[in-house]
């Protein structure tokens, strides 16, 4: 008789995975570490913040199973489920660097980013990507997406990070959902009341056959476990986020004016084959770029008027032994329509991955590594069926890996924030950085999502969300909010983000100098919740739940 | 969402913590724990406002039945008292398998 795994909630799955009598559950629901973020919005929290790690054995190897609870808030990561998530791999890291071979499985079922919690989501999805960088280095980290919520958001940008994805047909894999993008690109670009599209585009039948999973099983207990010894033992590795020439190949193929097929994009993806693709360093034009916050700052910290390299939408400069990167809009861009407004979309997050991975490898052989500065203005990723078809979540993968890849190899990675940062686009293009630097500008938008999105997702109206955000730091949109979550290495009063003085210029360089100074031995993402706000504040869930898994494991 | 606390004067002490269900929609999440105390308490957050004599009735008669003298947490989403009265004999039965 069959014997379902998508059936199981969370735990039963977790344990179903280990070899009989060998699991031990870490953080379990009755130590009732729960979201503290949930009851003052009216949610109703869960003992195990909706994460289940269990400590076993898989063919007598060490395995950590993270499983993510896809019934409880749609599987979605806030600071408690986030910390656990990072807290667990964190600890399989100290072991494998110790000589104690652990290799982390995570199962995704997950709708991403949890709204209600989404600043603190955001800042815990990124750290799983700096702890699965770090983890590849020693061991594979298997992914499993059996479904039924399937992989979402910013743990899809996880998922395309992690070393070999097993799923079941059951599942869908995708950055954005359907009603994310009808709602903020249209019902003509994706109507989310289609099924047999969605399936057909987001289903895992699709996605093994271009590069987005590896491998379907059934849906049955054996077979899963099955899949999953045998990707531990032949320590499969998909490099799926260095690809980076491969898709850039791809994606001089692809007529974003014409419509695309799923049949017709596995027939384009089949027969591709990568090219080297080389991003200039920007030089002065006489033509000027659409204007942006990004691009001013980037334009006057690196000193290069109307910038411009062989992408319109990144700039990339080293000057005085810094390598400054900003992605900025290109109102004219008429190869990507979904990227007018200065979003993060497929060329941006590869193009950006090439520049970052340029720059560590010319870096490689130097005792001293270069300082990388983000210059960050990202109203969000891009919202398109196109971009959702090719997989855009690993192209903001592989810019948020290079990122990680580069501080974890000694860059001082520092990001500088004078415009907005939000969602995917901050992920990919920010939140690697161990030191940011914001303006203390009421401009500025933080999140993981718009106003409209999130209210329709989360069920509420506009006003609700809007009512719910006054009370939550959590849940806020500006940078002022922002920083009593600790995430801020400065925010800097007194500076507009618009038309920077050349005084402004040069308190910032100072500040970014400082950063450096400061960020120099420190390669982890520490810093985030082992300052005086995040210590006495922000963080504080998250510490407590670190503690707790490092006094269990 | 509503808090709810109930106490009832049970006598069968319950000496392990156990905990079964998901907070998934129409469902929740029993937490039991042993406790020093002469009356079971019980913490019942639920997104289902206005239930509270609903929530009496399902409890007394679950305890008429087996008088667990406990703390219990529960967190509900929604779920229908039958499935309450399921999740609380689950509870149970997972509390004498361990013993």
């Amino acid at each position: 008789m069959k014997n379902s795994f998508v059936e199981l909630n969370a735990r039963q799955r977790a344990f179903a995975l280990v070899d009989a009598g060998t699991g031990r559950e870490l953080v379990g629901a009755l130590d009732y570490m729960i979201s503290p973020h949930l009851m003052p919005q009216g949610i109703v929290p869960e003992s195990d913040d909706g994460v289940v790690l269990v400590k076993g054995k898989v063919a007598d190897k060490n395995v950590v199973i993270i499983s993510i609870e896809g019934k409880f808030q749609g599987g979605g990561i806030g600071e408690v489920s986030g910390a656990k998530i990072v807290a667990a791999l964190e600890q399989a890291l100290h072991d494998n660097e110790n000589g104690i071979e652990v290799y982390p499985v995570i199962i995704l079922d997950t709708g991403g980013v949890r709204l209600q919690e989404a600043n603190y989501g955001l800042l815990s999805i990124s750290e799983i990507h700096n702890m699965v960088v770090a983890l590849k280095k020693y061991v594979p980290v298997i992914g499993l997406v059996p479904g039924k919520v399937g992989s979402f958001g910013g743990m899809s940008i996880t998922a395309a990070i992690l070393s070999y994805l097993i799923t079941t047909n059951r599942a869908r894999v995708a950055l954005n959902g359907p009603e994310v993008i009808e709602q903020e690109a249209g019902v003509r670009e994706f109507d989310s009341s289609d099924k047999d599209l969605i399936w057909n585009t987001l289903g895992t039948q699709q996605r093994v056959q271009t590069g987005i999973a590896d491998e379907i099983v059934a849906d049955d207990v054996t077979a899963l476990k099955d899949a999953l010894t045998a990707a531990i033992l032949e320590k499969k590795e998909a490099h799926r986020t260095e690809k980076v020439d491969f898709f850039l190949s791809l994606l001089d193929k692809v007529d974003f004016s014409k419509p695309l097929n799923p049949q017709e994009y596995r027939k384009l993806y089949r027969e591709n084959v990568a090219q080297p693709h080389q991003i200039a360093e920007a030089r002065s034009t006489d033509q000027a770029g659409t204007p942006s916050r990004g691009r001013a700052w980037f334009e006057a910290l690196t000193g290069i008027k109307n910038a411009q390299t062989n992408v319109s939408t990144v700039l990339d400069a080293t000057v005085d032994g810094k390598t400054y990167i900003a992605i900025v809009p290109d109102a004219n861009n008429n190869l990507f329509p979904r990227v007018k407004n200065g979003e993060v979309g497929l060329k941006e997050g590869f193009a950006v991955a090439a520049v970052v991975n340029r720059v560590v490898a010319e870096d490689a052989d130097k005792a001293e590594k270069r300082p990388i500065v983000l210059v960050v203005d990202v109203p969000s990723q891009a919202y398109g069926y196109k971009e959702e078809l090719m997989g855009i979540h690993i192209a903001l993968a592989s810019s948020a890996a290079a990122y990680a890849k580069a501080r974890q190899a000694g860059h001082p990675v520092i990001s500088f924030i004078p415009g907005d940062a939000v969602s995917g686009g901050f992920l990919a293009h920010g939140l690697q950085s161990n030191r940011m630097i914001a303006l203390a500008d009421e401009s500025i938008t933080i999140q993981a999502m718009s106003k409209a999105s999130a209210a329709r997702i989360t069920q509420r109206t506009i006003a609700e969300l809007e009512e719910a955000t006054k009370h939550v730091p959590a849940m806020a949109y500006d940078i002022f909010n922002y920083q009593k979550l600790g995430a801020l290495y400065k925010l800097v009063e007194g500076i507009a983000s618009n038309d920077p003085s050349p005084a402004n210029v040069a308190q910032i360089e100072k500040l970014i100098d400082e950063a450096i100074t400061s960020a120099q031995d420190d390669r982890t993402l520490h810093f985030r919740y082992e300052n005086p706000v995040a210590k006495a504040s922000g963080r504080k869930a998250t510490l407590a739940m670190r503690q707790a898994v490092a006094d269990q494991w | 969402m509503e808090k709810l606390t109930f106490e009832f004067k049970n006598s069968q002490k319950v000496t392990k913590a156990v905990h079964v269900g998901v907070v998934a929609s129409g469902d929740l999440e029993v937490l039991v724990y042993p406790t020093d105390k002469q009356v079971t308490s019980l913490e019942i957050t639920t997104g289902s406002d206005g239930f509270k004599e609903v929530w009496g009735n399902v409890l007394q008669r679950f305890f008429d039945r087996y008088p667990l003298l406990a703390d219990f947490k529960i967190n509900d989403f929604g779920a229908t008292p039958g499935v309450v009265n399921l999740r609380l004999t689950q509870a149970m039965e997972a509390l004498k398998d361990e013993e």
